[in-house]
């Protein structure tokens, strides 16, 4: 049972990373992200990579989290001179393309065979046992981390500056301030958490195929800022708890409700997902907990 | 590389592409008068193929019959999703109409996979006609259905967006909403008929695809970038441009497949998109659009 706590809460914190760099870029900034997930993705399969090719992990991880900033370099460039629903689709495109090179490039990451055998986080320094509650400790202090860190951020005149970006575009134009500059600095922070969580995925489960990177999990990211309103931080964590404590609890309703396959309770699971965003989008746009914001939605 | 090969790409693009053209058709509608990407586009083919499916284990084994149902009950679920949501989010922003089309996408999607599973079907053609063939070029016959189908449905939406007054309303509403409706046009009407008509087209492309391919829960969304692509290639809100771009998109995949192998689709569709919309935003040849 602890261990099962563990390592549920340890599923929580890495979304909670990838939550707040998709708050940065939402609820913030204005950035419609459907892409998040390829951010993961990048994170994770290069700090797997280089950690297998003997990179020592905190080393690999620094590496994954620059890397994974830097791929979305690229992506601001196009994201400043488009309205947000074509960069929906670009990120989203973005994500797809990733997992198609992830399954196809065999050379570097062995496709949809997966990549095994990547070192564990604290393999050697401590008992084995303890490994995953030496993780989750990790992760909360990161979290903790990130959390001063993107408030801080917020509150920072460059934080004003994005938040006006959300709300309106041409008057921060006309205060002299780039909007696109700012927009590709938010982009890449949020990006950088995502390929940190992807890090801490990919020494924390020792395997990795593209199938953990399909577009669903970058809606899950929306459900969980959703639910707690996009632009509130606390919300952000509160909602990353409802929506793994969701899956995970789905898991169980199999065991009071009979008659009802895996696959079933899959579609149930995604099916549920999908209500939300309607639901939500309709009656609650600010999120459960969170504050009127602007013109995101 | 020999001409053979390329010639049966051609004539095999021509036919994916004239029959995408439908569901991209349907985007691009609904892109230039509601005003959002519509990323349940690709599940409602989904749903067009299944239908087919349930029709002929159901109903019968008659092809004709399963394209008509699988039109018709996917235009019925498109106004559903038309009345129920997007017609409440009309006055919020563009982003909160996609985020609530991808919610209506895996709605759509899981409740197929809900009673089908994940298994792969196949529709029931009945008799297997051969194909023709001329020196190698190879003309399946029921690929000849299949265009000879997606064109008449085409004709049909231009003669209905350019001959009647209803398109004459539609592509008022495109144009200038808000001129649209000081000049007495009742926007609610032509957005009916527009999902109605997105959602035939959607359905009819699915059931098309369908007697091509297997039909799998994944059939339409794996198509929506290619097809957003198309749309864009084609100019937003263009149906000519939707048709040209879609015939550009299928023929030149078919000839890429022949040399770089069919798991890079999804990634040229996503390269040309980008350089599209960095260097020619307006698509093709249209006019630049004012709003981003």
């Amino acid at each position: 049972m602890e261990s099962y706590l563990i390592a549920i809460s340890i599923g929580i914190l890495i979304y909670m990373l990838m939550a707040l760099g998709l708050s940065l870029h939402y609820g913030f900034t204005g950035l419609v992200n459907f892409g998040h997930v390829g951010f993961f993705a990048i994170g994770s399969y290069t700090s797997a990579l280089l950690a297998l090719q003997g990179v020592p992990i905190p080393l690999a991880m620094v590496g994954a989290t620059l890397l994974t900033a830097l791929a979305a370099w690229p992506l601001g460039i196009v994201a400043l001179r488009l309205g947000s629903d074509y960069l929906a689709i670009v990120t989203l495109g973005f994500s797809e393309s990733v997992r198609m090179m992830l399954q196809s490039e065999e050379w570097l990451t062995r496709g949809m065979h997966g990549l095994p055998g990547i070192p564990r986080m604290y393999e050697g320094w401590i008992p084995a046992a303890q490994i995953d509650l030496a993780i989750m400790l990790t992760l909360l202090a990161v979290n903790g981390a990130v959390f001063w860190l993107v408030t801080r951020v917020v509150k920072s005149p460059f934080g004003r500056v994005i938040e006006a970006v959300r709300d309106n575009e041409v008057a921060v134009r006309a205060l002299g301030k780039d909007p696109a500059r700012f927009k590709t600095r938010s982009l890449m922070l949020g990006a950088g958490l995502a390929g940190l969580a992807g890090a801490f995925q990919a020494h924390y489960l020792t395997f990795l195929s593209p199938e953990q990177f399909v577009p669903l999990i970058t809606f899950y990211i929306w459900i969980a800022i959703f639910v707690g309103g996009a632009n509130r931080l606390l919300g952000v964590a509160l909602g990353t708890v409802i929506m793994v404590g969701f899956l995970e609890g789905s898991r169980f309703v199999r065991d009071f409700v009979g008659g009802i396959s895996e696959v079933q309770m899959a579609s149930v699971r995604i099916w549920v997902i999908g209500m939300a965003l309607i639901l939500i989008v309709l009656y609650r746009p600010q999120g459960i907990l969170g504050t009127k914001a602007g013109k995101s939605t | 590389m020999e001409l053979i090969p390329i010639l049966n790409a051609v004539i095999n693009g021509t036919v994916l592409g004239t029959l995408l053209s439908l569901p991209i058709l349907a985007i691009t509608m609904v892109f230039g008068i509601s005003r959002f990407p519509n990323a349940a586009t690709g599940d409602y083919m989904t749903l067009g193929a299944y239908t087919a499916v349930a029709t002929q284990a159901w109903i019968g084994s008659s092809l004709v019959l399963a394209v008509v149902s699988a039109s018709v009950v996917t235009a019925l679920i498109a106004v559903f999703f038309y009345l129920w949501v997007f017609r409440a989010l009309a006055k919020r922003s563009n982003v909160a109409r996609l985020i609530a089309s991808l919610g209506v996408a895996f709605v759509v999607r899981t409740t197929i996979t809900f009673f089908a599973g994940q298994d792969q079907y196949n529709l029931e053609m009945g008799r297997i006609m051969r194909a023709w063939n001329w020196h190698g070029i190879r003309i399946l016959p029921m690929d000849v259905y299949i265009l000879l189908t997606a064109i008449g449905a085409l004709g049909i939406a231009f003669v209905i967006l350019h001959a009647t007054p209803l398109g004459r309303r539609m592509r008022a509403v495109a144009d200038n909403p808000d001129l649209a409706a000081a000049s007495g046009i009742r926007s609610r009407r032509v957005m009916l008929y527009l999902w109605l008509l997105s959602g035939f087209f959607c359905g009819l492309g699915g059931v098309l695809l369908a007697i091509k391919a297997v039909v799998v829960p994944e059939l339409g969304f794996e198509l929506l970038m290619p097809m957003f692509a198309a749309v864009i290639l084609g100019g937003i809100g263009n149906p000519i441009g939707a048709v040209v771009g879609s015939l550009i998109f299928g023929i030149s995949q078919e000839i890429a497949t022949l040399y770089v192998g069919p798991s890079y689709k999804i990634v040229i569709a996503f390269l040309v998109l980008l350089v599209l919309l960095l260097f020619r935003p307006q698509g093709l040849f249209g006019r630049p659009i004012m709003a981003r």
